[in-house]
């Protein structure tokens, strides 16, 4: 068996293996769902496919980074509802776009802030504190915006909201605009950028990043917030796309739940410093196509998740099976 | 000269063996009493209460770790108690023992995951599972209540299985193994329930045992708090008495450790995970009796929770740690919080906030606390405090300023070949013994004493050596306590604890640098341990602090008990039984005075036949003319004398100072002082200042020459001394000619 891993490693050359055997399965999903489903691959389905995946892309892209970096961050769904809220009441109440939007983006960097400052600085465990912080957010937002309320009504009418949704060219319409611009950043952040290399020696050991004396503590604040601001775009695109925010969407768990498959089924191990862009676009097309093709299959969403589950579970045994951890240099922190 | 001697008794001189030529038949030399009643008394102090002792010790002890989550515990129950009315009431209390105890079992569920270094976050979904399960047993398939219970427990251990099977035997990340299986179940969760809620809601099942498990009560509490309890006590005493609970914890600690040592880590994971499984079974079945029903939302968010109030309890993620109690407190902490503000009608988004906020808050003070614990330790537990050794007295004329250094003249012997010969001692026919740092009881052979060879390997550091009437060579070892070497190599402890002093925070059992023994004509075995809170590395640090925290102990071979004879003595270092077999000897180093006990009358306690020697005494020997050889393994100083009078200048030294540069004791050059049968000084014996046996700390005399031993040496030395008999040998004059 090494012998054949060995060759196709050889095949492949460095690459991940997980990625490619995801790579094949998603190949395969596209033909199986081609030919099964009706009205799977047409023009109109790929648009549909590509503007539902936007939110999932972005928020992946936010959580990669944190993940590269050997961190966690729980918390990007309640920071991205409470972006959508903040976005909203601020168009409610009567500010312009822009300027909703910078505050918005200011009590965003804040909230990424704050989650860096409990990783970087007070030391909790970034899985602890995101778990914390989330339910303060949630609970401030909820406490100070909506009084309680888990729905917020979007305002469709206004031009603040319907910009997030028009088309700029037929097709192509501005969240798809959004995601490649943020698909690119997070491609210069990663690979053309000082602070990509030390997210990736942080990811790869994070003890010897720190002895050897790279700025890990600013670092960390710039990941987080980076993924704050990510969450903040999806929640805009999101919320502006069904016209509501609600809070339900963090309790449920089910898009957490994705955004860490995508990350997870792309390649990237939640033992950090590996991984990229390419890892990121991998992940979001399988689940992408999946849940694509399932809905045209009029599979309810509960089956889908049972079928997601059962693909994380069989990506995790196949991965583990491809590549074996070596239980010698494990460490218990390594979950 | 006279004035120093006044007050003490004066020299007699007692009955001098002439120099004899070998062969002749030796005695012991008779010697008169020891003026014992006449000898100042020694003040001992009955315990040692230091308020900055007593606060270093209880932050060094383990259950200090459980503080912050204990101290948060308290804040809540205080804050809810002042804040609201009848929280605490045996009504409420009693709701909330019938609500709590499912999500109770759980939480220690989780616990047995996360202390074998996983995670399990399938929880929830397992619960709500094997809730449906048991309601699908009881109403759909009508079986008894006691084929329901069986199911639900094993639905949840299939499901442990799976995650035991991925996580455990297989090795696949334990976070998303768990983060699949709790979408997967939640997903076949809702589907099955969807098909059959309507069903169950319909059954008008009714049956005794279940509505006596969901709502009736055992001994004034509800059934479900009994299981809670039975669950945390078995659970408990898993983790402290049994095998596999041991194993399950040094998985948690160091998986590779654990391998090593013959675990079978996957094997154990594995059960972990079923285990796990089967306890949400159970809870599920609790959750269901009472229920009677479950919804979409079951379990939703409960390994949040859960996770939460583990989390609070071990105060952080830590795997490896069983502590039961811990994690039912924090679960505790967080269930009160919620509900006391529920009750008090606050909003559900201000309770989650408020929630978030103080978790946050208590894990970031617990993380600062543990992550300062040791500094705090540090900085604290150095505890000086004033000593005024008396005076240099009595050595007038003698000092190294005055005198020829006379070991210059002493030969080397094993230079290299042995490492810190504490104590040295020759048996009769000359053989000469010592203990090294490694660890090993090393033999010179007679005549020449050229080549060391093991004698023993016994581990520790050997300090103190004494032969008992059998010619068995008895050692104390630092870090170990009392152990005796036969001739053959064969060695035994003897003794490594003794009661626990009446006021101690710390566990003072633990014999932690036996230094200096002998033994008593009936066999007993009086053996100092020099300082209970430093150990062989660090003794010199028991000279910053001065504080008296040393003892004398005895150890009877016929009973084999280990006694504290004295406690709370300043650094009691070497042990001789006077020349008349009835009173001890002990060196109090720091004191720079050698103490006498009487054998006859312990309990009177010490009186003082030196004081205020030129050094610091190490051990103390007979010598054959009736008096005593005495080590000074270190000079005193001015500068030290003064600071042994200021405390807070030393401890304010130790924590601004880097060690390197502390005032320490003179260490490094010393010598022998020979003492008359009263104890004054009739010569000494000085090394040269660059002389190469510095720090002496111990010597024997044997056939008219004195061997020096020196810890930190690497050679032992060897000096001819004029006038002496020079047929005299240690054993021999003391256990008589065999």
């Amino acid at each position: 068996m090494t012998l054949i891993t060995d060759a196709i490693g050889k095949m492949l050359g460095q690459r991940n293996i997980l990625e490619v055997v995801v790579l094949g399965v998603n190949v395969a999903l596209i033909i199986a769902f081609a030919i099964l489903v009706d009205g799977f691959a047409t023009l109109g389905n790929l648009s549909v496919i590509l503007s539902n995946s936007t939110p999932l892309a972005i928020l992946s892209c936010g959580m990669a980074v944190v993940i590269i970096s050997r961190g966690l961050d729980l918390s990007i769904i309640a920071v991205m509802v409470a972006g959508a809220t903040t976005y909203a009441s601020g168009i409610e109440a009567g500010l312009p776009g822009g300027l909703a939007l910078l505050i918005t983006a200011a009590a965003m960097i804040t909230v990424g802030m704050v989650n860096a400052w409990l990783i970087a600085f007070a030391e909790l465990p970034a899985m602890l504190a995101t778990l914390a912080s989330a339910m303060v957010i949630m609970g401030l937002f909820r406490f100070a915006i909506l009084q309680g309320e888990f729905m917020l009504l979007l305002p469709k009418s206004n031009s603040a909201v319907q910009i997030l949704t028009t088309d700029i060219l037929p097709g192509i319409s501005v969240p798809i605009v959004v995601t490649a611009v943020v698909l690119v950043a997070t491609w210069v952040l990663l690979s053309r950028t000082i602070v990509g290399e030390i997210i990736y020696a942080m990811g790869d050991n994070f003890a010897a990043a720190r002895l050897s004396g790279l700025p890990v503590r600013p670092v960390t604040v710039v990941i987080y917030v980076w993924a704050a601001l990510m969450a903040m775009l999806a929640g805009l695109l999101i919320s502006s796309a069904s016209g509501a925010v609600d809070f339900r969407m963090v309790t449920n768990g089910s898009l957490l739940f994705d955004v860490i498959l995508v990350v997870v089924l792309g390649g990237i191990p939640l033992r950090g410093g590996r991984g990229g862009l390419r890892n990121i676009i991998l992940g979001v097309a399988l689940i992408a196509v999946l849940r694509n093709g399932m809905t045209l299959m009029n599979v309810t969403t509960q089956t889908q998740d049972v079928i997601k589950g059962i693909v994380l579970l069989v990506a995790i045994a196949t991965e583990n099976f491809l590549n074996p951890r070596d239980i010698e240099t494990d460490t218990v922190g390594d979950l | 000269m006279t004035q120093a001697f006044a007050g003490r008794c004066e020299p007699k001189v007692t009955q001098l063996v002439k120099p004899q030529p070998d062969g002749a038949v030796h005695r012991p030399a008779i010697v008169e009493h020891l003026d014992f009643a006449a000898l100042p008394r020694q003040h001992v102090p009955r315990f040692v209460l230091s308020p900055r002792r007593i606060f270093s010790d209880v932050l060094s002890r383990g259950w200090i770790e459980s503080a912050i989550p204990f101290l948060a515990f308290l804040v809540v129950v205080i804050t809810i108690l002042s804040t609201t009315d009848g929280f605490f009431s045996s009504g409420n209390l009693r709701t909330m023992a019938q609500y709590a105890p499912d999500a109770g079992i759980v939480v220690l569920a989780l616990l047995i995951v996360v202390a074998a270094g996983g995670i399990d976050l399938s929880i929830g979904s397992n619960f709500a599972m094997t809730a449906f399960v048991a309601l699908f047993g009881f109403h759909i398939l009508e079986l008894s209540v006691w084929a329901v219970l069986p199911m639900s427990v094993m639905t949840g251990a299939v499901i442990g299985t799976v995650n035991g099977t991925l996580a455990g035997l297989l090795g696949c990340g334990a976070l998303l193994t768990t983060l699949g299986t709790m979408i997967t179940i939640r997903g076949l969760y809702t589907l099955a329930s969807q098909s059959q809620l309507v069903e169950i809601s319909a059954s008008a099942r009714i049956d005794a045992a279940w509505d006596y498990i969901g709502f009736e009560r055992f001994a004034g509490m509800p059934v479900g708090f009994w299981a809670l309890v039975v669950v945390s006590i078995a659970v408990f005493f898993m983790y402290r008495q049994s095998r596999f609970g041991w194993h399950l914890l040094a998985v948690g600690g160091n998986r590779k450790a654990a391998r090593n040592g013959g675990i079978q880590v996957k094997r154990t994971v594995f059960l972990a995970y079923i285990m796990a499984g089967a306890l949400v079974g159970l809870a599920g079945f609790l959750y269901a009796a009472r229920q009677n029903s479950v919804g979409s939302d079951t379990g939703i968010g409960m390994e949040f929770f859960l996770l939460t109030a583990l989390v609070l309890g071990l105060g952080g993620f830590t795997p490896g740690r069983g502590a039961v109690v811990s994690v039912l407190i924090g679960f505790a902490t967080i269930y009160f919080l919620n509900n006391a503000m529920i009750n008090a009608g606050f909003r559900g988004d201000l309770v989650q906030f408020t929630q978030g906020f103080i978790i946050l808050s208590i894990l970031a003070i617990d993380v600062r606390f543990k992550k300062n614990l040791h500094r705090l330790v540090a900085s604290s537990y150095l505890d000086p405090v004033k000593r005024v050794p008396e005076p240099v007295q009595g050595a007038e004329g003698l000092m190294p300023d005055q005198i020829a250094p006379k070991l210059a003249d002493a030969t080397i012997l094993g230079a290299g070949e042995i490492d810190g010969p504490e104590d040295v001692i020759l048996d009769v026919q000359g053989n000469l013994y010592c203990g090294t740092r490694d660890g090993r009881i090393v033999r010179f052979d007679a005549p020449d004493h050229l080549h060391a060879r093991t004698l023993a390997k016994i581990g520790g550091r050997p300090l103190g050596l004494a032969f008992d009437q059998e010619g068995r060579i008895v050692t104390c070892v630092a870090g170990m306590g009392l152990v005796r070497v036969s001739m053959d190599g064969t060695h035994e402890l003897l003794s490594d604890q003794t009661g626990r002093s009446l006021i101690s925070v710390q566990d003072d059992t633990t014999i932690r640098m036996a230094d200096d023994l002998d033994i008593a004509p009936d066999g007993m075995i009086y053996f100092t341990d020099a300082t209970k809170r430093y150990d062989m590395e660090n003794w010199a640090m028991d000279l910053l602090e001065g504080r008296p925290n040393g003892r004398l102990l005895s150890y009877d071979p016929r009973s084999g008990r280990t006694r504290t004879v004295c406690d709370n003595l300043v650094f009691p270092n070497g042990v001789c039984l006077a020349h008349d077999r009835r009173h001890l000897l002990v060196a109090s180093t720091w004191e720079c005075s050698i103490l006498a006990f009487d054998l006859q009358d312990l309990a009177a306690g010490p009186r003082v036949l030196v004081s205020g020697l030129p050094g610091y005494p190490d051990n103390i020997n007979r010598a054959s003319d009736g008096g005593y050889w005495l080590a000074l393994a270190g000079m005193r100083n001015p500068v030290i004398d003064l600071a042994m009078k200021h405390p807070n200048v030393r401890r304010r030294m130790t924590r601004r100072v880097p060690p390197t540069n502390w005032l320490f004791g003179n260490l490094n050059i010393g010598g022998v002082l020979k003492l008359d049968s009263a104890g004054s000084i009739v010569d000494a014996f000085w090394d040269r200042p660059d002389g190469p046996l510095y720090m002496i700390t111990s010597m024997r005399e044997h056939k008219g020459a004195l061997y020096l031993g020196g810890v930190t040496n690497n050679k032992i030395g060897r000096l001819d001394l004029p006038d002496v008999d020079n047929g005299w040998t240690g054993p021999d004059s003391y256990w008589g000619q065999k």
